[in-house]
């Protein structure tokens, strides 16, 4: 197997199962969407093609099955409901785990489920075996007559474009399908190149091209056929045998590896491939660092403009300077960015498996999917936002039968959305299902002993709702295997808080749910609370800080050897940051210092620090290897005025003083 | 060697120590400074860039061999003080101290401050010799001694040397 080549044939095939992966859910809403139904028939020939090309027989065998019933949908013969949906999506998920394997590194797939196969040949022979016959038998009378023709004015030779695709494919359709219901692959057709092309020398890209293109026209007409582009491919010719061209052609055009896909998946690709460069993020990394620097530098240069009373000319061009950076700075930010289509994508097919399993009717409706966020984000954010909808769907949703006697509409309807608000990106899940009892939350939190009777009487609604985030909450009266083990919720949490992003649920009863989620745009900027000694600042994530107030000695008490500050009734550890930042500022006495409160996790501790300098959103930066194992420390950053400070991360810091 | 023999006009200074411009064998381009008066040598390939000691950000908790961290155009790197790794005493900053920003083989940058940067040296490759197992500890980051000009060069393994110091 040709590794390049194969790199190649991943890269799109994993591109095309994501497509499909939607359009498969979109084609049971509309199944007689016609255009819809050709993109997926010519996804899953697309893939077929390039594992043909290389030879992985399980791939080829699920591929055909799946174009054979799409085949027999586009001509009306089977309706594409949803017992032949299931079957199709087991296929494609065959298929799709197989790219992910080949992804992986695997090169020897398993072989099929053959009930699989056997249920997909079902599919397409079973109603219409009968009619298949007929037009088998007039495809034969036929052969002599059928020719696929390009529109007059269109250069054979020359790269297939998708309108011209599109006219074949429409030619095609027309034509008696006589093939398609065969099982098995067929024998590879003859293949013959344009006349004066000489097959013993250096196959060309467009010669080669052209034999691909004829390869993928002959598997559409299979049998005998008669193409006449270029020419009559029904003669033969010994020297251009597919036996001798197919081997040699992968290597003769392995320097430009995008030949490598067959006909459609070129033509289709074709615009984007283009128009697009892969970049290492790391390199965009390093764009951003000296991004930031030059930001610094012109804000130098602002400040001395102000300072110096520099002349016309030169306040003019630092003026210039000043907008060329900060656009600059905003371009580079947007390479990070991915639409969060990326994430959403996905969804149609989890809620339609989900609903079907569980017997409920659910539409999803996907808002603001070009929304971009930042790449990191968007991978950290699928498996939160995964558990959500599927908590949506089980809980959220009630079965139709309840719905109707609510007086709601059957179909329930799940709404998933992204928006961005200033630097922030809001995605929210909204159900129009049952909603949350908070009472019934209150009841169960004492129930499972998370805090007595008072305590949770005292707790107002969205605290109650807040309950289902802490760990070993669980409200399923059933345990599903889809969701409703305790554990999940509280994971959600967890990672939302990790990405610097804030959960907010809002319920009504009987009416139906809404989670928002709040994350930055950017990973890499975080806003924090500056703190100092003297000199040397310190930056404390803003999303751990609850309140900052001025130490007073009366306030604190040690208790057990640990001095303690007391906040509304409630003691909290203190730990003196001095102690281990800057043991030269250790003192008797902290009146004026600030303690500021922050909480990990669900624990809270006050800091004591000297200075509290304001807000300031700092872009983090990796300490080296040497500092790696150092605790307490998140990274570095550098401030306004060039000089670097240290992030703290608290949990390492609390760590510190507790050992 | 050979080469030099060759070579007549170059005969009478065979014996002596070679100027750079008589020598065509193969050289190591090193960059010379010193460390108390001991001079030390690193490939040029290894170092990124020399700065001036500017704003040193000491960071609480670190082995004493770490002086702190810098801001290089928007990077931070650690500085280390060469001395203390070689087991000398440390010495207040002076106005010919350097720190001398090394790139590792993993990509890290790391700088080194060291006493005073001399110049940059291309040293014939068959003045090297390899350093004969004496002090256990130190030769650890020791790649070999050079005897050039009447001076002993003490090549630095700079990758060994900043990955294994504890």
């Amino acid at each position: 197997m040709d590794e390049d080549i194969l790199q190649d044939f991943l890269v799109e095939a994993t591109e095309l199962v994501d497509q499909l992966n939607e359009q498969l859910v979109d084609l049971e809403q509309a199944p007689s969407d016609r255009d819809l139904l050709n993109a997926v028939f010519r996804g899953f020939h697309t893939i077929k093609g390039g594992a043909g090309f290389l030879g992985i027989t399980p791939l080829i065998e699920v591929c055909h099955r799946a174009e054979n019933v799409f085949d027999k949908i586009r001509n009306g013969d089977v309706e594409y409901d949803a017992v032949v949906a299931d079957v199709i999506l087991r296929a494609f998920d065959v298929i799709s785990d197989s790219i992910e394997q080949l992804n992986s590194g695997a090169r020897d797939l398993p072989e099929n489920d053959q009930g699989l196969l056997q249920e997909l040949d079902a599919i397409t022979k079973g109603q219409a075996v009968q009619e298949v016959e007929t037009q088998a038998d007039n495809a034969a009378t036929m052969t002599t007559d059928i020719k696929l023709e390009l529109p007059e004015g269109v250069d054979p030779d020359g790269e297939i474009s998708d309108d011209e695709f599109e006219a074949l494919l429409n030619q095609r359709d027309m034509l008696s399908e006589a093939s398609s219901s065969s099982p098995q692959i067929p024998e590879e057709p003859k293949l013959e190149l344009p006349e004066g092309v000489d097959p013993d020398g250096e196959i060309t890209d467009d010669e080669f091209e052209a034999l691909l293109n004829q390869r993928d026209l002959m598997d559409f007409a299979q049998v005998d056929e008669t193409l006449s582009m270029p020419e009559p491919a029904s003669e033969p010719v010994p020297q251009a045998k597919p036996a001798d061209t197919k081997p040699a052609a992968p290597k003769e055009s392995a320097p430009k590896p995008s030949v490598a896909p067959a006909g459609p998946a070129k033509a289709s690709s074709k615009n984007t491939a283009e128009s697009t460069v892969r970049v290492d993020t790391r390199r965009l990394d390093e764009i951003m660092n000296l991004v930031g620097e030059l930001v610094l530098v012109r804000n130098r240069l602002l400040t001395l403009r102000t300072t110096q009373g520099s002349s016309e000319e030169l306040s003019n061009a630092v003026a210039n300077l000043d907008h060329v950076t900060t656009d600059l700075q905003t371009s580079v930010m947007k390479t990070r960015m991915q639409p969060v289509k990326k994430v959403f994508g996905r969804f149609p097919r989890v809620v339609r498996d989900l609903a079907r399993k569980l017997g409920k009717e659910i539409d999803l409706e996907l808002v603001g999917e070009d929304t971009d966020l930042d790449k990191n984000l968007v991978e950290a954010l699928a498996d939160p936002l995964v558990h959500l909808v599927r908590n949506s769907v089980d809980h959220g949703i009630e079965m139709p039968q309840d719905r109707i006697a609510a007086g709601k509409p059957e179909k329930g309807t799940v709404i998933l959305a992204a928006q961005q608000e200033g630097d922030h990106i809001l995605l929210s899940i909204t159900d129009d299902g049952k909603g949350m009892d908070p009472d019934v939350l209150r009841r169960k939190a004492v129930e499972k002993g998370l805090m007595d009777e008072m305590t949770a009487n005292q707790l107002d609604d969205k605290a109650a709702f807040e309950l289902i985030m802490s760990a070993g909450f669980s409200t399923a009266e059933q345990i599903s295997d889809i969701s409703g083990r305790g554990v999940g919720m509280d994971v959600v949490k967890s990672m939302i808080t990790k990405l610097n992003g804030s959960i907010d649920i809002h319920s009504v009863l009987g009416e139906g749910t809404r989670m928002s989620i709040r994350v930055p745009l950017t990973l890499a900027i975080l806003p924090t609370l500056m703190v100092a000694f003297d000199e040397d600042n310190y930056a404390i994530p803003l999303t751990s800080v609850q309140e900052i107030f001025d130490y007073e000695s009366d306030k604190i008490n040690m208790i057990d050897g640990q001095m303690m500050v007391r906040l509304r009734e409630k003691s909290i550890p203190l730990y003196f940051l001095s102690e281990w930042l800057a043991p030269e500022k250790v003192k008797e006495d902290y009146d004026g210092d600030k303690v500021v409160i922050v909480s990990i996790g669900n624990q809270r501790a006050g800091l004591v620090v000297e200075q509290v300098n304001g807000q300031e959103e700092v872009v983090i930066k990796p300490l080296g290897m040497m500092l790696k194992k150092i605790s307490g420390y998140a990274g570095a950053t550098i401030t306004g005025n060039g000089s670097i400070a240290l992030i703290l991360d608290l949990p390492g810091v609390i760590q510190r003083f507790q050992y | 060697m050979e080469l030099q023999t060759a070579l007549p006009e170059n005969s009478g200074l065979a014996t002596g120590l070679e100027e750079d411009s008589t020598y065509i064998g193969p050289s190591a381009r090193c960059v010379l400074f010193t460390l108390q008066d001991e001079i030390y040598g690193i490939y040029v390939k290894k170092i990124r860039e020399v700065l001036r000691v500017g704003t040193i950000r000491k960071v609480a908790g670190t082995p004493p061999h770490v002086l702190g961290v810098i801001n290089v155009r928007g990077v931070i790197v650690t500085v280390v003080d060469t001395r203390t790794i070689y087991g000398m005493p440390s010495k207040p900053v002076t106005d010919l101290s350097r720190i001398i920003i090394v790139e590792l083989d993993d990509e890290q940058t790391v700088g080194m401050m060291v006493d005073f940067v001399m110049e940059v040296k291309d040293i014939p490759e068959s003045k090297f010799e390899p350093l004969s197992s004496t002090k256990e500890n130190a030769s650890r980051y020791i790649q070999g001694i050079a005897h050039y000009q009447d001076n002993v060069i003490i090549l630095i393994d700079v990758d060994n040397m900043l990955m294994n110091f504890e």
